[in-house]
């Protein structure tokens, strides 16, 4: 019996699983901070300590992400792109089109039949289809980010923001507060335009069911319901969509121990 | 303050001639004062570098100086000097950096700026601006820079050529459209002999255009030594060794340097030496003009083994004998030709095949020649003109040839505000493995 640890350090948090026989044995999800090397030696622990092991436990380890190029006890890195691929592969085998909706970017992957990258766009130095709008949100409307999901499952009639752009929407969404729109209004227009970009990208690398939203954006109901209306069609959300890079990785980790 | 960072090592020694080339042409502009000389803000791949060398007249090339700023990455000063006077961001960098920094030598009555990028550009006496499909700034650019050198008269050059159209007949349109090329640039020698005082020496226009030529060809049979397996030679070469093509055309020493590369190129060859040990991918650079600020992610690619055999920028030139030029013995009228077909000499192969275009006709060729397995695109969001198709080219590729790996990268030529490395080497690192994907279901 062989463990493998998959490590995924994103712009936000860093996220750890261990595998064991192909199945998860722990997991664990911190934020990230100003130091990404600590970050996944301290979340890499963390999932470890959960079933009494230490580093000279795990057989290999493949780090990916932000700062997956600063673990330096990996045996090798990975891009998240290919772990994400890898970790939706693995828990939607009929998944051919990922969304991943990060704190800082998002990405559409498009899978082959066997889960590889047939292709793959990012959204570029833009915060309108991130997890960064659903932050700068939660900061307006005095609410958590964990609040936000719920909350717009509740809107009346979704504010319609004549800009897909973080920073211009915030001035709007402050103009549209004072006109008496109801938070729970608000979100659900933020939701509908984050939700345009993303499926952007998505039109971009081609649309083929199935479909399955990733990332921390990804624990948002009402962005991953945006997301299926403005595709048109239901999507697959894992239980911890967060981990599911760090997934990718730990599997990446056990095929090269098995081939090796 | 520039942000000191360590140039892109070349895989040739003869492109580490060129920051000399690069030099050169700027303390040329600087010292043609002394020199009795004019100097002249130009543009590149216009059609005027002839009547320019056969003049002595000294070009300044501003797309050239903002390279440069670029690539030292201190062209923000000059780039937030012309935002000050509302110039927007995204108006072309190249323009921009070029007249922030016009700006500044105004403002110090014509000296060069202290810590201007390799000693800077000397002040034009005069003004090539060029109309053409191109490249829209290159109308607007003079003209706004008129606005701080109202003392420096501005020619501009209309050199158009036949828009694709699947349905027309472009070789029924050809002559038109070199007629009108060749009366703009007769009227281009004429404002050059009222700005220098000399009359055009008819003779050695001829002998420069034909010089011209030769050198067309022989960068042409250098780059396709390329396509050789390992290749010897990639595009973050290719991004230098276009210089002497591009800004010293006419020029002995632009034909010396591919004598040189050729050489070499055949050299390494012989010696089995590739860019890259060992080869696992060839990639077309399909479209887009490179940040100059981060051409180092040339060897980052190269460093995983992938290589760039062959890219559609800069190279502005094609076979003479491939164009099918009529005879002619005016040297302009020449020129009007050689530019009209170079545009025009795709149109026929993009005709066959349906729903194609004759840049991704390009493309196409290209990739099958040189037996690439993917293509990479850049996209400059301050470049409309060259930039504003290349989804539609990437897309219209996958339609018409093949389902290709194809990578997208989106930044700038000048504004370094635009990237970010981790984030680039990582659609990079993601792009290789779409590769190796690819390759595997090939089998």
């Amino acid at each position: 019996m062989a463990f493998v640890l998959g490590i995924d350090v994103g712009s936000g948090y860093s996220k750890a699983i261990v595998l064991e026989e192909g199945e998860i044995r722990s997991y664990a999800v911190i934020p990230s901070g100003g130091d990404y090397r600590e970050a996944g030696r301290a979340v890499a622990r963390t999932a470890l300590e959960k079933l009494n092991l230490t580093f000279g436990d795990i057989a290999r380890t493949v780090a990916a992400g932000y700062g997956g190029n600063m673990i330096d006890f990996a045996d090798d890195t990975s891009t998240d792109i290919s772990c994400h691929a890898a970790g939706v592969h693995y828990l939607f085998p009929s998944v051919k089109t990922v969304m991943d909706v990060g704190a800082q970017y998002s990405r559409a992957i498009r899978l082959d039949d066997e889960g590889r990258i047939a292709n793959f766009i990012m959204n570029e130095k833009c915060a309108g289809g991130s997890g960064k709008f659903l932050q700068v949100a939660a900061r307006i409307l005095g609410i958590k980010v964990s609040e936000i999901g719920e909350l717009s499952l509740t809107a009346k009639k979704a504010v319609e923001f004549t800009t897909g752009c973080a920073v211009f929407a915030e001035s709007e969404a402050v103009s549209r507060i004072s006109e008496g729109a109801s938070p729970a209004d608000i979100l659900a227009g933020i939701h509908n335009a984050m939700a345009s970009k993303i499926v952007t990208l998505v039109i971009r690398v081609g649309l083929a069911p199935d479909c399955a939203v990733t990332g921390g954006g990804a624990m948002d109901i009402g962005l991953v319901k945006a997301i299926g209306a403005e595709l048109g069609t239901g999507v697959f959300v894992p239980d911890e969509p967060r981990i599911t890079a760090a997934l990718g990785a730990a599997l990446i980790a056990r095929d090269t121990l098995k081939t090796s | 303050m520039a942000e000191e960072k360590k140039g892109r090592a070349v895989a040739t020694s003869t492109a580490a001639k060129i920051p000399k080339f690069v030099r050169g042409n700027l303390s040329a502009t600087l010292k043609a004062k002394e020199e009795g000389k004019k100097v002249a803000a130009a543009f590149i791949a216009d059609g005027q570098d002839e009547i320019m060398r056969a003049m002595d007249i000294v070009p300044a090339w501003g797309e050239s100086f903002s390279g440069v700023c670029a690539a030292k990455r201190d062209a923000e000063k000059y780039l937030q000097k012309a935002e000050s006077d509302n110039f927007s961001r995204s108006l072309c960098t190249y323009a921009t950096c070029n007249i922030g920094f016009d700006m500044m030598r105004e403002e110090l009555g014509g000296a060069t700026p202290e810590g201007a990028p390799w000693g800077g550009m000397g002040r034009p006496d005069m003004m090539l601006g060029n109309g053409q499909l191109l490249c829209d700034p290159r109308f607007k650019w003079p003209q706004a820079t008129q606005h701080y050198q109202q003392d420096v008269p501005v020619f501009v050059t209309n050199m158009y050529y036949p828009p694709w159209d699947p349905n027309a007949d472009h070789h029924e349109q050809e002559a038109i459209y070199v007629k009108y090329a060749a009366d703009e640039l007769r009227e281009t020698v004429k404002f050059c002999e009222k700005i220098t005082g000399k009359k055009m020496d008819w003779d050695r226009l001829a002998a420069t255009v034909e010089l011209s030529d030769k050198t067309w060809d022989l960068f042409i049979d250098t780059y396709e030594l390329r396509k050789h397996i390992p290749t010897p030679m990639d595009t973050g070469d290719a991004m230098n060794t276009m210089v002497p093509l591009t800004f010293n055309l006419g020029t002995q020493e632009a034909y010396d340097f591919y004598v040189d590369l050729n050489a070499e190129l055949r050299q390494k060859i012989a010696d089995g030496v590739g860019v890259a040990n060992p080869e696992k991918y060839r990639i077309i650079w399909a479209a887009g003009l490179p940040s100059w600020f981060a051409l180092g992610d040339f060897q980052y690619f190269n460093g995983k083994g992938v290589v760039f055999p062959v890219e559609v920028t800069y190279r502005g030139c094609e076979k003479i004998e491939r164009l099918d030029l009529p005879k002619t013995n005016d040297p302009l009228e020449h020129i009007a030709w050689r530019w009209v077909r170079y545009w025009t000499h795709w149109y026929d192969a993009a005709k066959k095949r349906p729903g194609s275009t004759p840049k991704v006709e390009r493309i196409i060729e290209y990739i099958e020649d040189y037996k690439c397995d993917g293509a990479v695109f850049h996209s400059a969001f301050s470049c409309r003109s060259w930039h504003a198709g290349i989804m539609q080219q990437a897309a219209t590729l996958k339609k018409v040839y093949k389902d290709i790996p194809i990578l997208i990268m989106e930044g700038d030529i000048v504004d370094i505000s635009s990237y970010n490395e981790a984030d680039t080497h990582n659609r990079i690192d993601a792009f290789i493995e779409t590769l190796a994907a690819s390759k595997k279901r090939q089998g």
